[in-house]
């Protein structure tokens, strides 16, 4: 091992040592392409092996209220929370920054880009064409391209256009991830993560006073081997 | 040769003969707005006398309005004084300063009050009778002080020529043999403008805080951009790639024959790596990623969100993106948070109650006979300003999805605010 390698083993080691963070903050030049990006629920990192993998095109889908938004804020909290930069490429508008605060997301380092009411296919191609910007600059951690919602035909691009996204994205260790009602693209080394709802969680019986008190969901991943995961989302603590 | 330079009347500006006396040499010391010191030292070749360059400095100020005294001597001081004392011209050939300093009076030689009173009880008023005074007298009863004003008063200066430093200008012209159109040929001539720009900035510690393009068309009209990054840089990439891409987006109506760039120094920015936090993210590399995103930036579509404190549903505000140091949080929620996908502006809806529950909804992509629902929660505020109030209800729909509507009370209308996710 060379003697850079020794002292930058050694000084991790330290840190490890002092408890200083679970995972060591990135030292400047450092490669992490190696570290997925965990999503911090225990059911959904262990099935994807510690998470989201960087460098690489994942995807999140499911139906309506199934828990892809929730999973998908998660992830950002991890990220923004750990120091890093967060994107969130949002076509339609769908944020809701509350819900995000709520869920640890980091709002000073989550730049959100709003869809600027262009119809149809050109603004989903603007869109993209953000998301290859962000990724491209290698200045963000995880980059999420919102597609829930917006419709089939629009959602129809060139299929030569995930591709591409998948070669900006390869030499930064960046995760994108695309945020989907159904399946969409996914990279040779990404993750799709396919949710189905398992119906809304009540507190207390049917009346006044009741509330919402989570979601259930079943979190299915793996292109031969599927792994299965149940998760429930939470509207209050 | 030393040139004092005073106006004992109003300045039309504090560096107004600062300025005057940058036009015949850069070596200028001055402590205030009047008087002011030039360093004469090799003029000789320009102004062959002192009598023409002590003209000519007067024949300036006239120019400029000026109402200037002007007093050439070879030692520092007389030059200062008998500026401020003597109106018009005044050349002290050498030998003579003591002669020429010996009627002024003795308040030109900036004493302290005290000094002031002891002296004039001694019966002392002109710079003369402090310069016939015995030097060892003057040094028992005022001790090295005195023999200082003693020198002083005889025309005897030793004391140092510390010039103000010059200002400098960051802006580089470049004028072509032929317009040019278009963005590519532009990105060549701004390199050539920019590097050396960006090292002179550089070699002095500076970085540009703002640049400033003028662009001269060939109708004669000037295309004026400037450009103000959130961080400050001195890296000739970075600002061409943000000079282009501004450009880009607000053409020149016409071809251009003259570049110049303009730049406003501030300080280097000193930034101490910390071996425990994160690594930040280059701000150059940062600016650039925001320049290119600036169609989604401008207006406000995009940057980072601020929660409003309010308890007005929905209430953010979206500013510029510029993450500082990472600062101590509250850890995330252990399990994840269901999450709000909200309509924007909320969608009307058409809700059937029944019992005084809502029942079926029908909105523009979300239909469906209600299962099961948590409600209602009623809130509302902002009475003294634009006021609202709603009854929020969380609906499971038979055809599937939760989602989040409410009943605005003051206009009586049913919206779905978004889905729950």
């Amino acid at each position: 091992m060379s003697s850079a390698a020794t002292i930058k083993s050694a000084l991790e080691e330290l840190l490890k040592a002092r408890r200083l963070s679970a995972d060591a903050p990135p030292l400047r030049g450092e490669d992490r392409r190696g570290r997925p990006l965990p999503t911090g629920v225990a059911t959904i990192d262990a099935m994807l092996f510690g998470g989201f993998p960087r460098g690489q095109l994942s995807e999140v889908h499911g139906p309506a209220s199934s828990g892809r938004t929730g999973l998908v804020l998660a992830l950002l909290a991890r990220s923004t929370g750990g120091g890093a930069l967060a994107a969130f490429v949002d076509p339609d508008d769908r944020l809701d920054p509350s819900s995000a605060a709520a869920a640890g997301v980091d709002l000073a380092r989550l730049l959100w880009l709003r869809g600027q009411g262009i119809p149809g296919q050109k603004g989903l191609a603007e869109a993209v064409a953000a998301v290859g910007t962000l990724a491209g600059s290698g200045l963000f951690e995880t980059v999420v391209l919102d597609l829930a919602g917006v419709a089939e035909a629009e959602r129809r691009l060139p299929g030569a256009t995930w591709i591409r996204l998948q070669r900006t994205v390869e030499d930064a260790p960046t995760a994108l991830v695309l945020l989907a009602d159904r399946h969409v693209a996914c990279g040779p080394g990404g993750v799709s993560l396919a949710l189905a709802p398992a119906g809304p969680r009540w507190s207390g019986a049917s009346g006044p006073g009741r509330l919402l008190s989570g979601l259930g969901a079943q979190a299915t991943a793996g292109r031969h081997v599927l792994r299965r995961a149940d998760l429930l989302l939470r509207t209050f603590a | 040769m030393y040139g004092g330079l005073h106006s004992p009347r109003s300045l039309p500006s504090p560096s107004a003969l600062l300025d005057l006396a940058r036009e015949f040499t850069p070596r200028v010391e001055a402590r205030g707005p009047t008087p002011v010191l030039l360093d004469l030292f090799g003029l000789g070749r320009v102004w062959p006398t002192p009598q023409v360059l002590g003209r000519a400095i007067l024949a300036a100020a006239q120019g400029r309005r000026i109402a200037a005294q002007v007093a050439l001597a070879w030692p520092r001081a007389t030059g200062l004084v008998l500026a401020r004392g003597r109106p018009g011209l005044t050349i002290v050939p050498p030998g003579k300063e003591a002669e020429a300093l010996a009627p002024l009076p003795l308040a030109l030689l900036d004493l302290d009050l005290e000094r002031s009173e002891l002296l004039a009880r001694w019966g002392l008023r002109t710079i003369g009778d402090l310069a016939r005074l015995p030097a060892a007298g003057l040094a028992e009863r005022l001790g090295p002080e005195g023999l200082r004003l003693r020198r002083l008063a005889r025309g005897e200066d030793d004391g140092l020529f510390v010039p103000n430093a010059a200002p400098v200008a960051f802006e580089m012209t470049l004028e072509l043999d032929w317009p040019v159109d278009g963005l590519e040929p532009l990105s060549f001539l701004l390199a050539r403008v920019l590097e050396p720009l960006c090292a002179g900035l550089v070699a002095r510690g500076r970085r540009a805080a703002t640049l400033t393009v003028d662009l001269g068309l060939v109708d004669g009209s000037t295309h004026r951009r400037a450009l103000r990054p959130a961080a400050p840089s001195g890296e000739p990439r970075t600002w061409r790639t943000l000079v282009l891409l501004d450009l880009e987006a607000h053409p020149p109506r016409d071809a251009f024959q003259a570049i110049t760039v303009r730049a406003e120094p501030t300080p280097a920015r000193a930034v101490q790596f910390s071996l425990l936090d994160p690594a930040q993210p280059s701000p150059e590399r940062l600016e650039e990623t925001m320049a290119r995103l600036h169609s989604w930036t401008a207006g406000g579509r995009g940057g980072a969100a601020a929660l409003l404190d309010t308890h007005r549903p929905g209430a953010f505000a979206v500013g510029t993106f510029a993450p500082g140091p990472l600062t101590p949080r509250a850890a995330a929620p252990g399990s994840p948070r269901v999450a709000l996908r909200a309509f924007r502006p909320p969608r009307p809806a058409r809700v059937t109650v029944r019992d005084g529950a809502p029942a079926f909804v029908a909105a523009a992509g979300v239909r469906g006979a209600v299962v099961a629902h948590a409600g209602p929660w009623r809130a509302s505020g902002d009475w003294w300003d634009v006021a609202w109030s709603r009854e929020e209800w969380d609906v499971a729909l038979l055809a599937g999805g939760v989602y989040r509507i409410f009943r605005d009370r003051l206009r009586e209308a049913w919206f779905v605010e978004g889905e729950l996710d």
